[in-house]
């Protein structure tokens, strides 16, 4: 396995890639970086363009403009030394049918550049991490789409490349074995850069560090989830559970913050009644507003502050997208 | 390099464990031993100018289209259509190497097919005894005839490989591969064949003509004529086949 003795700044990096098919443009201006050690989600609906830039990243399609790079090689330039730090998961997971788990990682081992007497070691530890160890001697054709799964990413691991890319990784998995690759993939965090393509929110939630939002071919959002949660949905909303009318929420509310907007979600029973208040993102009254309805005589059983999940902000993304598109 | 050697050891092992080689295997051998059979039924009721070995290199059109389509059409094709071709090549390995480590296997696994008809000359020489006809064994023209199929075949495997690369179905890639090898084999006797009155126009084809007559060649060879032209005409054209294939690979889908 080459090993560049200085590490550099990016893992990956794609700049302004955009890949046409002849009158219909698939990706276009797709511009992100990755850095050492760090998972990446990639997000979009079905067609929005995440698995042709995955086979930009990977070397398998050539991009109409724009540079990837893969540890600081380029991967139209120079594929072989970008793909010895690569390794790339296709979305079906094409595995040949005849083979035997063992003797098919082994190859991939040897082709990956393992050294000769290192083959077996990783091969066992592959399969050790993702739970193979006792089909070993299996024929892939008889393999469950689970097992199938696992050898894909086994055979990411083997090498110990210093990016991995994964389009759908956990697709017609069951709970448990998805749990065990959620597992797999977070003890890979500080080890190697890892790039998960996926349209399962929750999947990607837990997972990773930072998230990119892909739409109709474009990045339409991109950064942590807490930042995108400010930048797509700043008026969070508190759910409040108290003993009032509507009217009364309200005029306490409008004199703790004029823009704010309070709505009713339906009765709880015993004159409690739930509401949903809507603050402007800065106000002061976030803070206090627990307080501030106490002092006021309000008898309140509950107040939470709505934190907004990814599938939130994924769609906030998507509408935004859409809607400047339609203007 | 490496990359080349564990390639062409997996895919001769694939080869040699898979039953359809075998079955091919067999199928060659039926073939020719046919044909062996009654070339030597042929001499011994009357002398004839060829041995038995000729007789049986005269048929080599027959194998050539036969079997060796079956041979080709599962490197590439099949393997496109499994999509495990673009998995192998998100690996350091070149395209380069794959093609080059496919073709390697096929063809030697054509060359031993051919070196395994031997067994016919040596079974007859034994059982008819060498007393019969010191001709039956006529290493001279086995040794010759193998080593023209190793030479034209290096043009025709190429030809099975880029015919497998253009396609996701083995069937239609073995079909495309027969009709290309059906025209570089007849073309050049066809042409020749051509009546030289009221066909002047057609004069021009006559010297392509020589370069493509196959059968031709392998007499050559048999006969111990080594001519230089086959030998550049195959190399080249299993180079430019071979680039092509591998062209054709990179920008695959």
């Amino acid at each position: 396995m080459a090993d560049n003795v200085t590490q550099p700044e990016l893992a990956l990096e794609a700049n302004r890639l955009t890949k046409r098919y002849g009158a219909l443009t698939a990706i276009e201006d797709i511009t992100f970086k990755v850095g050492p050690g760090e998972i990446v989600g990639f997000l979009g609906p079905n067609g929005a363009g995440k698995s042709t830039t995955l086979r930009i990243l990977a070397g398998r399609l050539l991009a109409t403009s724009g540079r990837a790079t893969i540890w600081g090689e380029s991967v139209a330039l120079e594929p072989a030394k970008a793909k010895q730090h690569l390794a790339y998961m296709p979305e079906n997971n094409p595995l040949p049918e005849d083979l035997r788990i063992r003797e098919y990682l082994e190859l991939r081992a040897r082709l990956k550049g393992v050294d000769e007497d290192q083959v077996e070691l990783r091969v066992d530890q592959s399969m050790h991490d993702c739970d193979l160890q006792g089909r070993a001697g299996m024929l892939i054709a008889h393999l469950s789409k689970g097992f199938r799964q696992r050898v894909g990413i086994a055979d990411a691991l083997l090498a110990e490349p210093k990016i991995i890319l994964l389009d759908e990784p956990t697709i017609g998995l069951d709970p448990h074995q998805i749990l065990g690759i959620r597992d797999l993939l977070r003890s890979l965090r500080g080890k190697m850069a890892v790039l998960i393509s996926s349209h399962i929110l929750a999947e990607v939630e837990q997972v990773c560090d930072r998230v990119i939002i892909l739409n109709r071919g474009r990045i339409v959002a991109q950064g942590r989830t807490d930042e995108l949660r400010r930048d797509l949905l700043p008026s969070r909303g508190h759910r409040v559970v108290a003993a009032c009318t509507l009217a009364e929420l309200e005029r306490l509310t409008r004199a703790m913050d004029t823009q704010s907007t309070c709505r009713e979600v339906r009765m709880v029973g015993d004159g409690w009644c739930e509401f949903r208040i809507t603050l402007s993102p800065d106000s002061p009254a976030r803070d206090q507003l627990l307080s501030s309805l106490v002092s006021a005589g309000l008898r309140v059983r509950e107040v939470a502050e709505e934190q907004a999940g990814l599938e939130d902000i994924f769609l906030a993304a998507t509408r935004r997208d859409n809607r400047e598109v339609r203007t | 390099m490496r990359s080349f050697r564990v390639l062409l050891l997996h895919e001769l092992r694939s080869t040699w464990l898979s039953w359809t080689t075998w079955a091919t295997w067999a199928l060659f051998l039926s073939l020719l031993g046919i044909i062996h059979w009654y070339a030597i039924l042929a001499c011994s009721r009357t002398p004839m100018p060829w041995t038995p070995t000729e007789a049986v290199f005269r048929w080599f059109p027959l194998p050539l289209l036969c079997i060796l389509p079956l041979l080709t059409m599962r490197s590439l094709a099949e393997e496109r259509r499994a999509g495990t071709l673009g998995a192998l090549l998100t690996t350091p390995a070149s395209a380069l190497a794959v093609v080059t480590a496919k073709f390697t296997s096929v063809w030697l696994t054509w060359v031993i097919f051919w070196i395994s008809f031997a067994i016919f000359p040596a079974v007859a020489a034994q059982a008819l005894g060498a007393s019969t006809d010191p001709r039956i064994l006529d290493g001279v023209t086995l040794g010759g005839g193998i080593a023209f199929i190793a030479l034209s075949g290096l043009l025709h495997v190429s030809i099975g490989m880029l015919c497998g690369s253009r396609t996701r179905s083995p069937g239609l890639a073995a079909l495309m591969t027969f009709i290309c090898l059906l025209g570089l084999t007849v073309s050049g006797g066809l042409l020749d064949a051509l009546p030289s009155d009221g066909w002047e126009w057609l004069g021009w084809l006559k010297e392509p003509a020589d370069h493509l007559r196959t059968v031709g060649h392998l007499e050559d060879f048999a006969s111990g004529i080594i001519d230089s032209q086959p030998v550049v005409l195959y190399l080249t054209g299993c180079a430019l086949c071979l680039g092509l294939t591998v062209l054709a690979i990179e920008t695959a889908d």
